[in-house]
């Protein structure tokens, strides 16, 4: 795996998801990409039960990638995060008197997985309970696993298809006190789902997105 | 580069029930040559694993209700090597099980954050210690032979204590549920052992 980012795109004015998610597959097509399957990622929201303070639980979310199907990613925004395997979900059945799964809060993001060359793009509806709420840009550098040698590279890569669209560094690199040659992990790429997954969360529900 | 079999779902909601069957024993330092001796002979044809484990136990208190146990190990011969999390549930009830302890089991790998991790989630740490040992395996059967020691210092695996002059013998099986053959394959082998050491199904509640 390489150095990856994850960024929303707009719906086009005038548009709807499913014609901006189409156009972008065109751009990716036309400078040459090919498609190459499926991938979907998403995110529960646990909250803890029993909290005798009377303060807000924290929102414990785990989160799946279908890049790495046998794992299953735990975070907590702003805090530690857990990479274990599948039965990781298991252990949470068995945890439910303690941690609630907030069903109407799961989100995902599907779609499909082009292969340009080096890099992978994956273009994605996010939805939650059925419903489109945007777009997911993930973009990975594979032959990289240091943000600060081919951050550049992505970037230039990114404007040929994105356009103004184009993020700028995400600060899960940057936030990292040793700076940008630490090799990235895939904590860093769910920290970024989770950003996005939020802000969609908080959006209202865009107008014609209707039941997908 | 080819993108992962989307159709292979994980395991998950408890789709896969597996159940720890467990007998356990000890025997006395002095013993301890006669015992390896005897396991090197019936057990599978292999150099038995050496092992040295730091283990803690962290609880959860609720609302109502008996605290929730996870066990939390990870091996001192192999830094770099995942945390291994357990979860042990109550022991099972009834005639198909009297001759082994059965319990439900989930075993999870976890990167080495799961510390902190258990912290945020509420977690708190009851106690640690260290076990070195050596484990065989016969088929499905595992034999783990181990010394048990205090953590004097908490974090420091260095300094410990042990904890009796004994070693913890036990023999476990990790099958699906339902399957009623193996307390009864496991009887059998603990009856080789015999009498250099004596495996029993001990009840955790009894010790309480």
């Amino acid at each position: 795996m390489g150095v990856t980012c994850v960024c929303q795109v707009p719906v086009s004015e005038g548009k709807s998801v499913q014609q901006t998610v189409d156009t972008l597959h065109k751009k990716l097509e036309q400078l040459g990409a090919v498609k190459q399957g499926n991938f979907w990622v998403d995110c529960e929201t646990y909250h803890a039960t029993g909290n005798a303070t009377g303060q807000p639980s924290k929102l414990l979310y785990v989160m799946h990638n279908s890049e790495t199907p046998l794992s299953c990613m735990a975070l907590f925004e702003g805090g530690p995060g857990l990479s274990a395997d599948a039965n990781f979900d298991v252990l949470m059945v068995k945890l439910k008197s303690h941690f609630q799964n907030a069903k109407g809060h799961k989100v995902e993001s599907r779609g499909c997985r082009y292969r340009y060359c080096d890099f992978l793009v994956k273009i994605g509806t996010v939805a939650m309970s059925s419903s489109a709420r945007g777009i997911s840009v993930e973009v990975e550098y594979c032959a990289c696993v240091i943000p600060g040698d081919c951050w550049n590279l992505m970037k230039e890569f990114m404007q040929s298809f994105l356009g103004s669209n184009t993020p700028e560094l995400p600060t899960v690199f940057t936030s990292k006190p040793e700076g940008l040659s630490v090799p990235v992990d895939c904590m860093d790429t769910m920290s970024q789902y989770l950003e996005l997954f939020s802000r969609v969360r908080k959006q209202q529900v865009l107008p014609g997105s209707g039941v997908r | 580069m080819e993108a992962p079999p989307v159709s292979v779902m994980p395991v998950t909601g408890g789709a896969i029930n597996m159940m720890e069957y467990l007998l356990q024993g000890s025997v006395l330092d002095q013993s301890l040559e006669s015992l390896l001796h005897r396991l090197r002979g019936l057990c599978d044809n292999m150099e038995p694993e050496s092992f040295a484990d730091h283990e803690l136990v962290y609880l959860l208190k609720g609302q109502q209700g008996n605290p929730f146990l996870l066990r939390a190990r990870r091996s001192l011969l192999h830094p770099p090597a995942p945390w291994h999390l357990r979860y042990l549930g109550q022991p099972e009830v009834g005639d198909k099980s009297r001759l082994a302890l059965v319990r439900n089991c989930v075993d999870v790998s976890a990167s080495h954050s799961l510390p902190e991790v258990l912290n945020e989630m509420g977690f708190r740490m009851d106690h640690e210690f260290v076990a070195k040992g050596q484990m065989f395996r016969k088929g499905a059967m595992k034999v783990v032979v181990s010394k048990l020691s205090r953590v004097l210092v908490p974090g420091n695996t260095e300094n410990t204590e042990p904890l009796s002059l004994s070693y913890l013998v036990e023999l476990s099986v990790l099958a699906p549920a339902g399957q009623d053959t193996v307390s009864e394959d496991m009887r059998s082998f603990a009856e080789q052992l015999k009498p250099l050491v004596h495996l029993e199904k001990i009840d955790p509640k009894r010790l309480m």
